[in-house]
């Protein structure tokens, strides 16, 4: 789901460098893994991704959509560049999957830290998965990343209610009924047979 | 046939993927494929219902996931799923599909006239590519039934009892074929309206060393539809 989002949002075509080429950063847990899996569907959908994983995870899944990556020849880098401008520059859009609902208020301060303060500086657009990383899952941020589009996953977290980006998708067709109203999730109807679904942007 | 295993081991070795993903990701594309071709509004049955025939491995696997996201597209399937694997990946499938209230029945309708009031799509998810040899029961049945049904079949990868690479003249004669990774050679003698690709997971090299020559999947659709 999220690599079609981020497919939906910046359609090939309307990308402004001349090659689709997206930085995908990548954090040390859950939300890592799935940007992981967001960069191998983005190669298939014929864009150019290069992944960040500074802290790689133990677990035996996780290694392994790193091996997937790196056999479909997704570039990793080994540093990620202080100097904004070479990221914008290189890059049509940034996704962040370095956060996500399951982190801990003090690690936006942490390791991520560093990452998180080169994002905050950037220009081009960053797409966050589920949680805009280094926010506080309920209350949001201030002074923290503005990412353009937010990918929330199953259902949006309370902080969404702070997001002041473009364009907002869910991506939770795959929550059982039970599911959904046990914990009243009253999605949005998808369309056809797509997987997210656009919510209104707050603007 | 060979040739299709040999990609299979491949991407299982090489690359790491797990059987999980690939089988949701095939599931995914044949539920995909059939909303297409069969939007629920087409049904003549009061609901969109659809019987989905499982076999004893893998192609059965694909049709349990395909049913689930049937379900999730709004049609009501039903799963017949005579010989079940002891493997944890088809016991967690098979869950997935009970907890989201799908019906499996406890006996296969006897009658094709039965199967053509109650249902307007059969999915046969019973034997994919690496059948080889004699039908075994209770699945010889199934297929002589199924060769009499007059609403539509949406074949998995290999209509099932085909030779994979030389067809069957008088075997199932499907309306839909769902190609997984890349047709197979039986998929030549395939005299259906729709014929679909699917599994849109080969990466870029692997397509190169079998030459498989696949068409472009449009934008970021999970399925290429070919006829």
């Amino acid at each position: 789901p999220i690599p079609v989002s981020s497919g939906q949002a910046f359609p090939l075509p309307s990308l402004p460098r001349k090659q689709p080429t997206v930085l995908v950063v990548c954090g040390p847990a859950q939300n890592g893994a799935i940007g992981l899996v967001c960069a191998r569907h983005l190669r298939i959908f014929d864009y150019e991704p290069t992944i960040f994983y500074p802290k790689r995870s133990p677990d035996p899944l996780y290694r392994d959509f790193t091996t997937q990556c790196e056999k479909m020849d997704i570039p990793f880098l080994s540093y990620l560049p202080t100097e904004v401008q070479l990221i914008n520059d290189a890059y049509n859009a940034v996704v962040d999957a370095v956060l996500g609902a399951e982190a801990e208020a003090g690690e936006g301060r942490g390791p991520c830290a560093a990452i998180l303060a080169t994002l905050k500086h950037i220009r081009i657009p960053i797409v966050s998965l589920d949680v805009p990383s280094g926010w506080d899952v309920e209350a949001g941020s201030s002074g923290g990343i503005s990412p353009d589009v937010l990918v929330s996953l199953a259902a949006p977290k309370q902080c969404a209610r702070r997001f002041l980006g473009r364009q907002h998708f869910v991506a939770g067709r795959f929550l059982p009924y039970d599911v959904q109203k046990k914990f009243e999730l009253n999605p949005p109807e998808y369309p056809g047979t797509e997987c997210v679904v656009a919510l209104r942007a707050p603007r | 046939q060979e040739e299709a295993q040999a990609i299979d081991q491949e991407l299982f070795t090489e690359y790491k993927f797990s059987v999980d993903q690939l089988m949701e990701l095939a599931g995914l594309s044949c539920a995909t494929a059939i909303a297409k071709a069969y939007p629920p509004s087409s049904f003549t049955t009061s609901q969109p219902a659809v019987l989905v025939v499982c076999g004893p491995g893998n192609n059965g696997g694909d049709g349990l996931v395909c049913a689930r996201h049937l379900k999730m597209f709004g049609y009501e399937p039903t799963v017949y799923y005579p010989k079940r694997p002891n493997k944890p990946l088809f016991e967690g499938l098979t869950t997935q599909c009970q907890k989201m209230g799908i019906p499996f029945l406890p006996e296969f309708p006897a009658e094709a006239a039965l199967i053509d009031e109650l249902y307007g799509l059969v999915v046969d998810a019973i034997f994919g590519f690496s059948f080889k040899g004699a039908v075994r029961e209770p699945f010889g049945t199934i297929l002589g039934t199924l060769e009499r049904i007059t609403v539509p079949i949406a074949s998995i990868d290999v209509p099932s009892g085909w030779d994979v690479e030389k067809g069957k003249a008088d075997g199932l004669q499907p309306d839909m074929l769902i190609s997984l990774t890349a047709p197979k050679k039986a998929a030549t003698h395939f005299a259906g309206r729709y014929h679909f690709l699917g599994g849109r997971f080969v990466p870029a090299a692997l397509q190169e060393k079998y030459a498989l020559n696949l068409p472009a999947y449009p934008e970021t659709d999970c399925v290429l539809q070919l006829t």
